[in-house]
């Protein structure tokens, strides 16, 4: 048992930072006008508002009651693996071409479960690149090359 | 124009060779999904839309929609089977569909789904033919006011109403709101949020954040938590498939009970078919003579929800077209589609272009009855597609979701933003928050900021105008009701002792 509810409480807390920094991003930035006459600023200063009331809904509940906590951990192997697969795929995409953007996502991507599986990894890579140039470049005629040395 | 001219117009669009084709691509593509737990049909149809900029707005629909009804067909396959749910609306089948296979009867449990699906998809169909011109009628008189007041409904019903914690889903829906206030303000033409970022004045896309919060999100909630199914792909054969005369008629009052509870509660916007499947199996399980056989392979609690969660889809559809108002998530991703493709939903389309609208749902007989072969003849393909393990459909997935954002506008900037709502998606759901109103709340924050400035310039800045005009009056009452109400429950629940741990999709409909 955990003295609060530790997920609502950041959750709730991380509403309310949100919901005041839009506003008060607001109020510093946009002419706010008045209801009848809105100005840029009048509704993110209202959903700002209304959104960190929201959050403080969520804070006070949850500093109320002690909770079991069953929900999922923070996988962050995966959670890493996976977007760093994508950024990589982002940055080399244009530079290289879609076959080794691709082929490296796919590499990254694996070191998100443990174990290394080099020849199923490496055939799946392949496959997949091949697959995604067929469809997107062939099929779909999506302006990016196969392969491309830097530029 | 009568119905029956209506039915053969649509009918003449919706059995053209070429439309045949992508309502077949769709259905195909949506059973393929449904099978599969982990991936759904909303990425599905996310990253199909850019692709669908180059068809035809109607066939374009049809294959979209055939996705979303598609995915339902398959969603109870891994039901039955492996007790994993492919769609959220089949996680009840879990209960009686899994105890039937154990018993062996897995083929008729697969049978009975289908021809369950089949029937109440088709008594959904014909409530969609009869209500949507009376609805679109009626909608023709509606003003700005009463539009605000609709959606306003539909936005707090949905957040409120979908299980879980009303207030996080109304801040979800607040978050989408303020994502939606990001890019160029077109009364102002101000720029809002982009902190002079280019790419971000038309917006947020909408593609992205799908992608993002469902896709990526979904996929790293699930590596390691998905493993392969261990299918015994040899005993589903067509003859394990044949119900027993027992079976049949187990099921005919269930199948019947379950496709009307499905076509009211999926027209309403916010209950739509996931709720309808918990309410079938709930009052099947009341009404029968045998509770007790429940959880244990009772047919009917097979039967029933899976009626009401395809009536339920075909119903769904009334709202969003005719009125322009999604019910679930996955409408408010077809309704994008829809405004991207220059046909804006809403009484307009029902009456004026009737071509489009009858040509879809007549598409959507058409689809379902692709569905039925491809369901019962080759099952056994579905089967042995839940044995490919998770870690080789993965990258699979990232690279379709990569390259499919790319080419909404061959700008890697979408990558990062697919990217950036993933890591948000992932922290959404281990803080508990539900991502499907923040959505909805993006897509319908647009109209409804629109609604409410044009009600305003009708009535000279009066306010009153909201509660003066009936019907808009009643719909804001509601919407005020279950916000009151969502807080209270929150409230209550909170100081409750915590229940004993279990699934939420299963504990939320309590």
């Amino acid at each position: 048992m955990q003295r609060f509810d530790y997920r609502d409480l950041i959750g709730g807390l991380f509403m309310v930072a949100v919901g005041l920094y839009v506003a008060l991003h607001a109020h510093a930035n946009y002419p706010i006008g008045q209801l009848q006459r809105m100005g840029p600023g009048y509704l993110p200063v209202v959903l700002g508002y209304m959104l960190a009331g929201f959050g403080l809904l969520i804070v006070l509940p949850a500093l109320l009651r002690p909770v079991r906590d069953d929900g999922e951990p923070f996988a962050v192997r995966v959670f890493v693996a996976v977007l760093a697969a994508m950024a990589v795929f982002a940055l080399t995409l244009e530079r290289f071409g879609l076959a080794p953007a691709t082929m490296l996502l796919v590499v990254i991507a694996a070191l998100a479960e443990p174990g290394v599986r080099p020849v199923r990894t490496g055939l799946l890579a392949v496959g997949l690149a091949a697959l995604g140039c067929i469809i997107f470049i062939y099929g779909l005629g999506v302006p990016i090359p196969v392969f491309a040395w830097g530029n | 124009m009568d119905i029956w001219s209506s039915v053969l117009l649509g009918l003449d669009t919706a059995l053209s060779p070429s439309t045949l084709m992508y309502c077949f691509i769709g259905v195909f593509l949506g059973t393929f999904v449904g099978v599969l737990p982990g991936i759904g049909a909303l990425v599905t149809i996310a990253l199909l839309l850019p692709i669908t900029y180059h068809l035809d707005p109607t066939q374009a629909l049809i294959m979209l929609a055939g996705v979303y009804y598609g995915a339902y067909y398959g969603g109870s396959t891994a039901s039955i089977l492996l007790r994993l749910p492919g769609t959220p609306a089949a996680a009840v089948v879990c209960l009686d569909g899994y105890p039937m296979a154990q018993q062996g009867r897995a083929g008729v449990a697969l049978f009975m789904t289908t021809i369950a699906s089949f029937v109440g998809a088709t008594i959904g169909i014909l409530v969609l033919m009869l209500a949507s011109p009376m609805l679109a009628k009626l909608a023709l008189q509606f003003g700005p006011a009463e539009y605000f007041g609709v959606m306003a409904l539909g936005l707090v019903a949905a957040a409120t109403i979908s299980g879980g914690n009303p207030i996080k889903g109304m801040a979800m829906v607040v978050v989408g709101l303020v994502l939606g206030l990001v890019g160029i303000d077109l009364q102002s033409g101000m720029e809002r949020y982009t902190y002079g970022i280019i790419e971000l004045n038309d917006g947020i896309g909408i593609v992205a954040i799908a992608m993002g919060v469902f896709g990526v999100a979904e996929v790293i909630s699930k590596i390691n938590n998905v493993e392969a199914g261990h299918v015994h792909s040899g005993g589903i054969s067509m003859r394990s498939m044949l119900p027993t005369r027992e079976d049949w008629k187990r099921s005919a009052m269930p199948l019947l009970r379950g496709s009307g509870i499905g076509s009211f509660f999926g027209a309403l916007p916010g209950a739509g078919p996931t709720i309808s499947s918990f309410l079938a199996y709930a009052i099947e399980q009341r009404v029968s003579r045998r509770p007790e056989a429940f959880g244990h392979g009772a047919i009917e609690g097979v039967t029933a929800p899976e009626a009401a969660n395809n009536a339920g889809i075909q119903t769904a559809f009334v709202p969003t077209l005719t009125l322009g108002i999604p019910g679930d998530v996955v409408m408010a991703v077809l309704m994008a589609a829809m405004i991207l493709h220059g046909i804006p939903p809403g009484p307009q389309l029902v009456l004026e272009q009737p071509d489009l609208f009858w040509g879809l749902i007549m598409s959507f007989w058409v689809g379902n009855i692709m569905l039925l072969v491809l369901n019962i003849p080759l099952i056994g393909l579905w089967v042995r597609i839940l044995t490919i393990p998770y870690s080789v459909l993965y990258p699979g997935v990232l690279m379709l979701v990569c390259i499919g954002v790319f080419s909404v506008t061959n700008n890697t900037f979408q990558i990062w933003q697919v990217i950036a709502f993933g890591a948000f998606g992932y922290v959404l759901m281990l803080l508990r928050f539900p991502v499907a109103p923040m959505l909805l709340g993006l897509v319908l924050g647009k109209l409804l900021e629109e609604y409410f400035r044009r009600a305003l310039v009708l009535s000279r800045g009066d306010l009153m105008v909201f509660v003066e005009r009936p019907i808009s009056a009643v719909f804001l009452a509601l919407t005020l009701s279950l916000i009151v109400w969502g807080i209270w429950e929150a409230i209550r629940r909170k100081l409750r002792p915590p229940p004993t741990a279990g699934r939420r999709a299963l504990t939320s409909n309590d």
